[in-house]
């Protein structure tokens, strides 16, 4: 059977992690690249921030290399000529904004072993903050569920793909599952993709003090930008940034977005000082909630 | 040839034929003669065969051979009326045993052979195809039947394929075979139908349990009524479609049951892809997902206006050129995270779920062609969280669902996420 293959909810630190892949051996056949945590993806979807887009290809051929952000790392997105329904969304997508895509997952091993994952995207849509969340809640609910049964099944050494469908596993689960125990060699790293529950869960619930015990910083993605709730001084962070926000949407009449020095000197008012400011509209847009159109100015997004 | 064709033809119209094929043509002249033979309809079917063919017992043919010849007792046999490309034909069908098994047969050119039941003969230069994992043996315009007088052949009892198990109706699959059920009926109607030329009442309706429902077909008339709980031990699952139907045959043992049990809701029944895909369809089914894509045909469409069918260019494949009705509709693939299926959604749900009525698409194309239509619809929908009803059949490209309602979801994320913060935080 030809049907269409699933598309996987994986947050970019599973998704880079993966090095694994089970190539086609017959035509028409799929590939497909194995989570640790045994997700068999052909397609995923993804969502996030995407925070670069530049052509490496030319004016009329062009070839979009993406980055997109979520709560745990980056997605690589390549959009090219075969995609050519990604490829024209692209063009009228301006970074930073939020955006959901859904396509292939392909491998790129360098010279020195390394193995790279990257995204190539059958369409690239622009979302709302809403559909971010949903995004968020889906993947984090998916990235669990993973998570347990790869648990549960290494309590199960001898544990065949029957046994696991018996546990209310689908095929692919199962069949994903079990090649990733028995193929990468060592245990999936569960701190890791708690951390990236973790930080879904902080962000879809920022007035609770979600804490599984994880440092946020995650040291396995160099690049990685700090989400920045670890805010311990007297002020509540997540107020504070309403605020802004809040200041932002009034101060920007123009639609070119609010001055920075108007903001400022509302922001004083508050009883927010300036280097205050200057880190929560940090945080702002790390999170992707505001840019600056050029320097003198934020606007929210 | 004049022999072979005998008085179908006069010599001034082979002579003619032969001229049109050798000369206007420049065929080479066996191919020649070959056409012609076959246009007038000769019967030298020896010509044809190629190779020779092998002898095989029922029991060990696979269902892949070409060319093979079976000695075998005719079990069964009846002759049929099917209509080819149009024109009526007759062919003859039955069962064929002999000492290790049986198979179905069909004779496609039975000319004047008459086949006895009970009699032995040589059925030569058969081919096998395999439906539903049994093997039929066809005799096609270069089979031969050959009375083979004074064979004796012991046909083994029928052999009752598995015993019967009993299941959950939400289980039910394609190819299960012989099943037992618990459930209750939910409807029943009383259809007339012609079977084999004799006019018969099949009941059919919906029976459903706990777990789904679905629709029967009772070949008797057991007296069932709405509101009943019964139980079938010994009916048989056929797919129409990949839709799996529960038939009360010759074999069905029908008695009521006092069970109690709640059967699913009157509505739909909420199934996720991955467990649509596994069962094949089902009826009234509901499942909730991203709008991942969407295919062409879908945006402003005409219909022709006899069949409804949607029509390419102005033509309709089954009535021609016609004046096309438009309409307006999405062909959508929808993804749940346990699999993708693909969805035909009607205009009221395509105006409701996008935003774009009939008469602003209408005016879209009148303002900036067709091909906008479809992109302004995929704009509104792609990534869309939505639940669709309706009834799910499969081909070779996967489960299908012909949409019957359709309508946005909101997702309350708070609610969700607090839920999935709780169980993370009891696990770790």
């Amino acid at each position: 059977m030809n049907a269409r293959e699933t598309a996987w909810r994986v947050f970019a630190a599973e998704l880079n992690s993966s090095t694994l892949e089970i190539k086609a051996t017959e035509e028409k056949m799929p590939s497909y690249v194995v989570s640790p945590l045994g997700a068999k993806m052909n397609r995923v979807l993804i969502a996030g921030v995407m925070t670069e887009k530049e052509n490496i290809g030319s004016p009329d051929e062009p070839m979009w290399k993406v980055r997109i952000q979520d709560v745990s790392g980056n997605y690589f997105v390549n959009v090219g000529r075969y995609q050519p329904e990604a490829s024209a969304a692209m063009a009228d997508l301006e970074a930073p904004c939020f955006v959901a895509a859904v396509g292939r997952v392909r491998t790129y091993t360098t010279d020195d072993q390394r193995v790279f994952v990257s995204v190539r995207p059958e369409h690239v849509v622009r979302i709302d903050e809403q559909t971010r969340n949903e995004w968020l809640l889906e993947t984090a609910k998916s990235t669990w569920r993973r998570l347990k049964n790869a648990k549960t099944v290494l309590g199960m050494p001898d544990a065949k793909v029957p046994d696991l469908l018996a546990m209310g596993m689908t095929e692919a689960e199962a069949e994903g599952l079990l090649y990733a125990l028995d193929n990468y060699g060592q245990l999936p790293d569960s701190a890791m993709y708690l951390k990236t529950i973790q930080n879904a869960l902080r962000m879809l619930l920022p007035e609770r003090d979600v804490d599984f015990g994880f440092p946020e910083d995650l040291s396995n993605e160099p690049d990685e930008i700090d989400i920045g709730e670890g805010g311990s001084d007297e002020h509540n962070h997540g107020q504070l940034e309403d605020i802004i926000l809040n200041m932002l949407e009034e101060l920007d009449t123009d639609g070119k977005g609010a001055p920075r020095d108007e903001l400022e000197r509302r922001a004083e008012a508050e009883g927010i000082s300036s280097i205050e400011l200057e880190e929560i509209s940090n945080v702002l847009m790390d999170k992707g909630l505001v840019y600056e159109p050029n320097l003198r100015y934020l606007k929210r997004i | 040839m004049k022999r072979v064709l005998g008085d179908k033809i006069d010599e001034e119209q082979l002579v003619a034929e032969l001229n049109k094929y050798l000369n206007d043509y420049h065929v080479n002249i066996d191919s020649a003669k070959r056409g012609i033979i076959r246009k007038y309809g000769g019967s030298d079917s020896s010509s044809f065969v190629t190779a020779s063919s092998v002898v095989k017992k029922i029991a060990d043919l696979s269902g892949t051979e070409q060319n093979v010849d079976v000695l075998a007792k005719v079990v069964y046999v009846e002759s049929k009326n099917i209509t080819v490309k149009g024109l009526n034909k007759t062919i003859v069908s039955g069962i064929l045993g002999d000492e290790t098994s049986t198979a179905s047969f069909t004779l496609w050119e039975p000319g004047s052979v008459m086949l006895e039941k009970g009699s032995a003969y040589y059925f030569r230069n058969c081919y096998c195809k395999l439906w539903n994992d049994r093997v039929q043996i066809n005799l096609g315009n270069r089979g031969r039947v050959e009375p083979a007088p004074g064979v004796t052949l012991n046909v083994p009892d029928r052999t009752i394929s598995l015993s019967s198990q009993e299941c959950k109706i939400g289980d039910i699959r394609e190819g299960m075979g012989n099943v037992t059920v618990t459930g209750r009926i939910v409807s029943t109607e009383a259809r007339k139908i012609t079977v084999k030329g004799e006019p018969k009442t099949v009941y059919s309706g919906l029976i459903a349990d706990d777990t789904g429902k679905i629709q029967y077909s009772a070949w008797h008339d057991f007296e069932l009524k709405v509101g009943e709980t019964i139980c079938a031990k010994n009916a048989y699952i056929r797919a129409w479609k990949g839709i799996p139907q529960l038939n009360m045959g010759d074999r069905c043992e029908v008695s009521r049951v006092d069970a109690v049990f709640d059967i699913v809701d009157s509505g739909a029944t909420k199934k996720t892809v991955a467990e649509i895909a596994r069962i094949g369809g089902g009826l009234d089914i509901t499942l909730e997902g991203l709008v991942v894509d969407m295919k062409s045909g879908s945006g402003l469409i005409k219909r022709c206006p006899q069949c409804n069918r949607s029509i390419l260019n102005g033509v309709c494949t089954a009535h021609g050129q016609v004046e096309g009705v438009p309409d307006l509709r999405m062909k959508v693939v929808i993804d749940d995270g346990t699999g993708a299926i693909g969805a035909i959604i009607n205009r009221a749900d395509t105006e409701k779920l996008t935003g774009v009525s009939m008469k602003a698409a209408e005016g879209l194309a009148a303002a900036k062609g067709e091909g906008i239509v479809a992109r302004e619809i995929m704009g509104r929908i792609l990534m869309h969280r939505i639940t669709v009803t309706g009834n799910v059949m499969s081909d070779d490209y996967g489960p299908s669902m012909i949409v019957r309602s359709a309508d946005p979801v909101e997702v309350n994320v708070q609610e969700e996420a607090e839920k999935l913060l709780e169980e993370v935080e009891a696990a770790i």
